[in-house]
């Protein structure tokens, strides 16, 4: 009971933690299974910026270009969508994309899945490591530097070229072509499949496969029918995400196409600044939105959501 | 005595007080003397150009001679012409600062603007006084925009692929021996009415009946152009990359001024000529405004148009310019009306109606 | 990894095919940027720094690079409190329409960026923010959140519930529950994501080019400029310092949270 003992200074962050906590009393208990909702306002208002969007697209998409006046029409009509899915140009454009989609699609899983499951499996952590930088390395760098860094290789008097002229080899085209922009597309996408396919590889351990191979299973037989069937939401994940990624790609075909190579979504841009026609380019828009959506659901539907929805765990 | 110092005092307090009121007074007018004789300068002026030979010609020409004279950096926006435009329009109708300061447009997108009633009148400039007659657009009030120089579209060409000469025709462009080796402007500009006339077609066809140019289109693709911007073309001769390309004699010039191997002619069925020029958005502040309009009086001063058009080889509006050494007589910079004669001048008019309609058939051939 | 060496032959020889494809591009220009000469090609034509040297003097470059800073950092200060609220709301807390709100949430990865690009440019235009920098950073973490949230929810999921129950056993309100126990515990997944999201926004380019004008030009949207009109080495300079960025952002991210994180099943 002794009184020299200094008097407890109520500490500031406690007093601020008070005024706090009274404000968050306001949320009233009535309401608290509600918590939920409240907390993700923030988020739901950002993404709802993207719908506005959308509608303003969808809007412009049903108006007419006045080539008069340059401004559209007020008048509501279906002529964008007409141009953009009878004209034989579009109908090239969509092929192409879709075409080079499904291409990038299966060559980077081919790719990508060896690579997942020897990082996954890796025994040394440097192995794993380095495979793990060498990979966040060009995901960090971005698509624009790469794709440069691609045009000098490929170029006429680039470093390809230079290595087959000192075989003695005609130089080839290898730049401003469709093979390019897949290509470039290929390797833009393969951090993301390794990423998308590793933790589904890392579900699988690894005594169910010795446990294969303990009954005979060679490791050819062992990947087919145990590895990659188990690694499979992975597998969904990252098809998703790299056909989508790809059918609505910009800077590549941009930077490596020389050109002739539009996908949809340069003639989207060439729709809104070339032509200066927001019309049509809305209504190409609409339809890569669509596109899009119907393969996401087809797979969805087919083979689940994969790794890419979380699982819930409510307290 | 007494008396002479007194009045001598009195006489200085006075002529003191008097000249201190003159000089506060002076003080406080002064600044606004200034202030309406050059308003407030802005940290840069923003000038949208072309890339490549172009860039650097206007900045050594232009914008570094009016650096020099008002303390105002330039900064040079490489944005496509088509794409900065529909940028500007929305800016305008938004009531927003457009982007840009001052626009280096083709005459035909400065007119469609022009139209639209997004530039800001430049009559008031006095060096527009004893240009060529070529500077006035033609068709519209006053100057809203200000011609600059007329170049042509040339057939360059790689002299080591034609040891038999320079080609005769354009129609050399759908010789299988240069599949994937030629080259155009990615929107068909500058050969689209020429196209008509290799096709089969006459200048009366222009622009009533394209179809000879879409056809001869049709035939081009099949031989795989590339498509690009004028930087391109000048990269394409540097890499070795095309034999023959139809673009502006500026392009082809720069690669040859790099020690790359270039030439160029005006086959038979001819080339189109067209002119250049200068505009400013409506929607700057008026300081800036009024510096804008100032980089566009400097480019039409005698030194500039010198320098300037000297570094791109063009023929300029500026009276009494000698073409650069390397240009004299050349097909690229008609001086005379007998140089004339085989280019393909397209009204205005009929470019600002068709151009746009030519630029979706042209990608509607080349990317479907 | 067991099993054969035909297993290890062929598994290996593809992860190299893909180290050599994955790289190439960096060292190419690591190596072009170094030339004496003027225009780029590899390898180069003599060894010289004149094009970092006359980088930085580029003053354009100079403002390129902190306007492309001050976004990102807008990007990421906004995303870190909303994207980790959702994450914790969806993880923990009972939402009904939870499948309908993770696909709403996931719109800025199922629309397309040239059109999320278009649209942000049409409605900012409307309200006339149009031109200014600030909204460009908003823009980039729209379309970026779903990976604060893939982020923090790796981390929410792996929460043990009890411990915030053990909280407010003590007699921890809830905001104090909250601040002391959820928040330090999920800070691996904030962290992380706040780096993703302030490198994703450092490299952005295609929404940027939408929202962008020459007197707000952000870094990436003006090497794609200049690949357009201009290449020389200088470009080469340039995109050498996304590489040491890039260098710099995973050596963060692997002492912040380790690299392995991202193998982690979920």
């Amino acid at each position: 009971m002794s009184s020299d003992k200094p008097a407890f200074k109520y500490p500031l962050s406690w007093r601020i933690l008070d005024h706090a906590e009274n404000v968050a009393a306001l949320w009233p208990r009535r309401w608290s299974p509600l918590t939920g909702y409240l907390l993700l306002v923030p988020a739901l208002l950002l993404v709802f910026v993207l719908v506005i969007g959308l509608v303003y697209i969808f809007d412009y998409s049903l108006h007419e270009l006045d080539l008069a006046t340059y401004r559209l029409k007020d008048a509501f009509s279906l002529v964008n969508y007409h141009v953009a899915l009878k004209s034989t140009t579009y109908r090239t454009v969509v092929l192409r994309s879709l075409g080079a989609s499904f291409i990038v699609t299966a060559i980077t899983t081919v790719l990508a899945f060896p690579y997942a499951y020897v990082m996954v499996r890796a025994r040394s952590s440097g192995t794993r490591k380095f495979l793990l930088i060498s990979l966040f390395l060009p995901f960090f760098i971005g698509q624009v530097v790469r794709a440069y860094g691609w045009l000098i290789i490929l170029g006429k008097e680039g470093l390809l070229n230079t290595l087959l002229a000192s075989l003695g080899l005609p130089p080839a085209k290898l730049i401003y072509n469709y093979p390019a922009v897949v290509l470039g597309l290929i390797q833009y996408m393969l951090p993301f499949a390794v990423l998308l396919i590793a933790p589904a590889i890392t579900a699988i351990g690894e005594e169910i496969e010795l446990a294969s191979e303990s009954l005979g299973a060679d490791w050819v037989q062992t990947f087919r029918h145990v590895v990659i069937p188990l690694a499979k939401p992975g597998l969904v994940g990252s098809a998703v995400v790299i056909f989508t990624l790809t059918l609505t790609d910009f800077a590549m075909p941009e930077i490596l196409g020389g050109g002739t190579t539009d996908f949809i979504a340069n003639s989207i841009y060439d729709g809104f600044f070339q032509l200066s026609n927001p019309g049509l380019g809305s209504a190409l828009s609409m339809i890569l939105v669509t596109l899009g959506s119907v393969f996401v659901t087809v797979l969805f539907s087919l083979a689940g959501t994969g790794t890419l929805v979380s699982r819930e765990n409510v307290r | 005595m007494t008396r002479k110092q007194n009045s001598g005092q009195k006489l200085n307090r006075r002529q003191f007080l008097t000249g201190s009121a003159a000089l506060v007074g002076g003080a406080l007018i002064a600044p606004g003397l200034v202030f309406a004789s050059a308003p407030k300068k802005p940290k840069e002026i923003i000038v949208r150009a072309w890339g490549g030979a172009w860039g650097e010609a206007l900045k050594a020409g232009v914008a570094d001679g009016f650096t020099a004279a008002t303390g105002i950096k330039v900064r040079l926006d490489f944005t496509e012409d088509n794409e900065i435009k529909p940028k500007i329009w929305a800016a305008v109708d938004q009531g927003r600062v457009p982007p840009i300061h001052v626009n280096w447009d083709t005459t035909t997108n400065a007119t469609i603007s022009a139209l639209r009633g997004v530039t800001v009148d430049l009559s008031d400039l006095p060096n527009l006084k004893g240009l060529l007659p070529l500077a006035k657009p033609i068709g519209l009030k006053g100057y809203p925009l200000v011609n600059t120089y007329a170049y042509v579209y040339v057939c360059a060409y790689r002299p080591e692929a034609f040891p038999d000469g320079p080609p005769k025709s354009w129609s050399v462009l759908i010789d299988p021996k240069f599949k994937g080796r030629i080259a155009l402007y990615d929107d068909g500009i500058g050969f689209t009415p020429v196209a008509v006339l290799v096709g089969g077609g006459t200048r009366k066809d222009i622009p009533d009946n394209m179809e000879p140019a879409w056809q001869f289109y049709r035939k081009l693709k099949k031989n795989k152009p590339l498509l690009g911007e004028d930087a391109d073309f000048t990269n394409w001769f540097q890499n070795g990359e095309i034999d023959v390309a139809c673009t502006i004699s500026v392009n082809a010039r720069a690669a040859r001024q790099k020690g790359i191997k270039v030439a160029w002619t005006v086959p038979k069925e001819g080339c189109k000529v067209d002119t250049d020029g200068l505009w400013v958005p409506k929607g700057l502040p008026p300081n800036e405004e009024y510096w804008a309009k100032q980089f566009v009086n400097h480019a039409l001063t005698k030194e500039a148009q010198q320098k300037w058009c000297s570094m791109l080889g063009l023929p300029p509006v500026y009276p009494g310019i000698k073409p650069p050494p390397d240009l004299v007589g050349d097909v690229a910079y008609p001086t005379k009306p007998g140089d004339f004669k085989n280019l393909l001048r397209i009204p205005s008019k009929v470019l600002v109606e068709n151009q746009p309609k030519w630029f979706a058939k042209f990608n509607e051939i080349f990317q479907g | 990894m067991t099993g054969s060496r035909s297993k290890t032959v062929v598994l290996w020889s593809v992860v190299w095919f893909n180290l050599i494809t994955l790289s190439l591009p960096t060292i190419i220009i690591l190596g072009a940027s170094f030339t004496s000469g003027d225009i780029v090609q590899f390898p180069p034509d003599g060894f010289s720094l004149k094009w970092y040297g006359k980088l930085w003097l580029l003053e354009d470059f100079k403002a390129a690079f902190l306007r492309t800073v001050y976004v990102s950092v807008i990007c990421t200060l906004i995303s870190i409190p909303s994207g980790t609220l959702a994450a914790i709301a969806l993880a923990r807390y009972r939402i009904r329409f939870r499948t309908a709100l993770q696909v709403y949430l996931l719109l800025p990865f199922t629309i397309p960026l040239v059109v999320s690009g278009l649209g942000m440019m049409i409605i900012f235009g409307e309200i006339r923010i149009l031109g200014q920098l600030w909204p460009v950073g908003v823009a980039l973490c729209v379309i970026n959140l779903p990976f604060m949230i893939w982020a923090v929810s790796a981390t929410v999921n792996a929460l043990d519930p009890d411990l915030e129950n053990a909280a407010a056993n003590c007699g921890a309100p809830p905001l104090q529950a909250f601040l002391t126990v959820t928040l330090p515990a999920v800070m691996p997944g904030v962290i992380t994501g706040a780096l993703l999201m302030f490198i994703l926004a450092f490299n952005e380019f295609l929404v940027s080019l939408f929202l962008t004008d020459a007197r707000i030009v952000t870094l990436p949207v003006s090497i794609y400029n200049s690949i357009r009109s201009v290449i020389t080495p200088d470009l080469a300079a340039v995109s050498v310092v996304y590489i040491v960025i890039a260098f710099v952002a995973v050596w963060l991210l692997d002492k912040l949270v380790g690299l392995e994180l991202f193998l982690r099943s979920k």
